[in-house]
């Protein structure tokens, strides 16, 4: 009998595993997925709400592209429970599906800030593409829109709201904008480029309720004055889709907890993407990276090791990039590590600021700002990443970068990085492009 | 596959290939849009063409999250602009740095070995690039790091890099 994999969620992870395990086997296995939502990539999302793409490209596989892939799909049903001891999958129809392999990969919801008024009409979060829609439907040109809180979700959001010509107020509990992903310094730079386009910004803010008023909404604060607003966005924080798995077995930590190969406690049911606590590539410790490039790399991983094949994970590297008013923001691996060494320089006429942290003679993080016409900014960003990817130790061109934080090429180049680089595949072969949903 | 093989030691940092990568990948003349970059090392002494390697993970092409990064016929990563939402994923993703963004249009774009034809090795006086068919390398390395003593002595003294 053909071997039966049951992917649960059709999300990044999950349609990337689907992939995967065709491109290896070419249809001989059966494929039964089973998602809540049909297939489409959240973090487009905000492309939609910016009025740059139309709803239907979105969508990362359409019914009929399943079909093609020879995947039975349950969309629009939620997985209930796990019976790991038996093989089993219950819907919440009540369907039984057994199974040979299953991979876990139902990602987060949004979580709102646990305040009064919190669920009203009017406040929206924005991670699915129904509440996308609802944003969408409510925001006009000269709305007042309230962003609560300033994290990396949030920050994706701003050009699309300023392109609906929305006026945004943001308001972060935290002293300072995305304080997960940039440091103090870094966040001042953010705020003085934000005010100039008008964006108002309140930090070290604790909201307490949201009332109505009139037909908008009132927030009250500890401190403060009330803002009114037309519509309330909420960012602040998610959390991984897990309760279905209580009374499995399946051990979970921060996420399922998951081994190189992205097996689970038991080992016939692998996790991926935000669900899954995996390796941490810099760190060598599991963590769990809420991030799109670590549910398609363990997707892929899960997807070949279902198939057969014998794929160890050597960790992912958490990243984030986003682009406000044509300012770039990223940091990667350990950006925040105490214990790092850390070198920052500033370009303040280019709005420029780097941070660069060592272990020893290896680069383990970095974060970057600077103006997205700087081609140099885009360029310095990937081989920063490199160097952190490659591990290497570079030597006489860690002083160099010390002293020359703005001048990376030649020290990726001289310390042979490409040549370290190349031979590195997820899969250990040559990737298979997925090509664009017709 | 054939890449773009270069020979660094060739190099006198003449730019025309920028300057052709740009008019062939854009239509105008402006090496700020070239996808080929000539790295100057040694305070500007001597010089070599850094492009994309055409590696085999394809870092940008897997890390699409819309599928907007393809294989071209000749085998060259290239970028889907009517599906490319300019998210930049594929920019830090890729580890070599030679994914670009531009900020009009709001999409990425890199090398595509111009269809089979890149103009860059074509423009080269000196044949420092050429089109063969070849496993890819690190081109750069050896030739960068038997420069770098002195690049650094330049860099500690202050002379200017970009
Ligand atoms: C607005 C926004 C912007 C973002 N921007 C970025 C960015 O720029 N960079 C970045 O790296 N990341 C970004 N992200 C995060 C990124 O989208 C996620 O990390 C990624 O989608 C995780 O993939 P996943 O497969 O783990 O989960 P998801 O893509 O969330 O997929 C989970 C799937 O499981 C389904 N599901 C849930 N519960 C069940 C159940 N019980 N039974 C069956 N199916 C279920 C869901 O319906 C969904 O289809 C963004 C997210 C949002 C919302």
């Amino acid at each position: 009998m053909a071997t039966r994999h049951l992917i649960v969620g059709g999300g990044t992870a999950g349609l990337n595993a689907i992939r995967t395990i065709r491109a290896h086997d070419r249809g001989e296995s059966e494929i039964v997925l089973v998602s809540a939502e049909r297939p489409y990539s959240r973090m487009v999302l905000p492309y939609y709400l910016g009025r740059s793409i139309a709803e239907a490209h979105v969508f990362t596989a359409t019914p009929a592209h399943l079909a093609q892939l020879q995947v039975q799909a349950h969309l629009g049903r939620r997985a209930a429970t796990l019976d790991p001891a038996a093989n089993r999958l219950t819907l919440d129809d009540g369907t039984v599906l057994p199974y040979d392999n299953c991979l876990i990969a139902t990602g987060s919801s949004a979580v709102r800030a646990p305040v009064p008024g919190a669920d009203s009409p009017g406040v929206h979060s924005f991670w699915t593409l129904p509440q996308a829609r609802g944003v969408v439907g409510e925001i006009r040109e000269g709305s007042h829109v309230v962003l609560v809180g300033a994290g990396f979700i949030a920050f994706t959001l701003l050009n699309a709201l300023l392109a609906r010509k929305a006026h945004l107020t943001i308001v972060e509990i935290a002293p300072q904008l995305l304080p997960r992903m940039i440091d103090r310094t870094g966040a001042e730079m953010v705020e003085k480029w934000l005010r100039r386009d008008g964006v108002a910004i309140r930090t070290g803010a604790t909201l307490t309720a949201i009332e109505d008023a009139q037909g908008q909404k009132r927030l009250r604060f500890r401190q403060g004055e009330d803002l009114l607003a037309d519509a309330v966005l909420m960012a602040t924080g998610i959390r991984a889709n897990l309760e279905w798995l209580q009374g499995s077995g399946i051990w979970v930590n921060r996420g399922i907890v998951v081994d190189d190969h992205l097996r689970s406690s038991v080992g016939n049911v692998y996790a991926a993407g935000d669900v899954a606590e995996g390796l941490d590539l810099v760190t060598g410790q599991p963590a769990v990276h809420a991030i799109e490039p670590t549910a398609m790399e363990h997707g892929r991983v899960v997807g070949a090791n279902m198939a057969g094949r014998n794929i160890a994970y050597r960790g992912s590297l958490l990243m984030n990039i986003v682009e406000v008013c044509h300012l770039d923001i990223a940091s990667f691996g350990a950006w925040d590590d105490p214990a790092a060494e850390a070198v920052a320089a500033t370009r303040p006429e280019r709005w420029a600021y780097r941070k660069l942290l060592w272990r020893g003679d290896r680069l383990v993080g970095a974060m970057i700002l600077g103006m997205s016409s700087d081609i140099w900014t885009t360029n310095d960003v990937g081989m920063l990443k490199g160097l952190v990817q490659a591990g290497s130790d570079l030597g006489p061109w860690k002083e160099h970068l010390r002293r020359h934080p703005f001048d990376i090429k030649p020290a990726f180049i001289a310390a042979g990085t490409t040549a370290r680089l190349l031979p590195q595949t997820i899969l250990g072969r040559p990737s298979v492009p997925v090509g664009p949903v017709m | 596959m054939q890449v773009l093989r270069i020979i660094p030691e060739r190099c006198t940092g003449c730019m025309r290939c920028e300057l052709a990568c740009s008019y062939v990948q854009t239509g105008a003349f402006q090496p700020a849009r070239s996808v080929i970059r000539v790295a100057p090392f040694e305070a500007h002494t001597s010089y070599a063409p850094y492009t994309c390697p055409q590696c085999a993970e394809g870092w940008c092409l897997t890390a699409c999250p819309v599928g907007a990064i393809t294989l071209s016929p000749v085998g060259a990563k290239i970028v889907l602009d009517d599906q490319c939402v300019g998210c930049k994923l594929c920019t830090i993703a890729c580890p070599y740095g030679t994914i670009f963004y531009n900020p009009q249009t709001q999409k990425a774009f890199k090398c595509d070995l111009c269809g089979g034809e890149p103009a860059c090795a074509r423009a080269c006086p000196t044949a420092a690039i050429e089109y063969v068919e070849a496993e890819t390398a690190d081109w750069l390395g050896a030739f960068a790091a038997e420069r770098a003593p002195r690049h650094q002595e330049l860099q500690v003294a202050g002379a200017g890099v970009r």
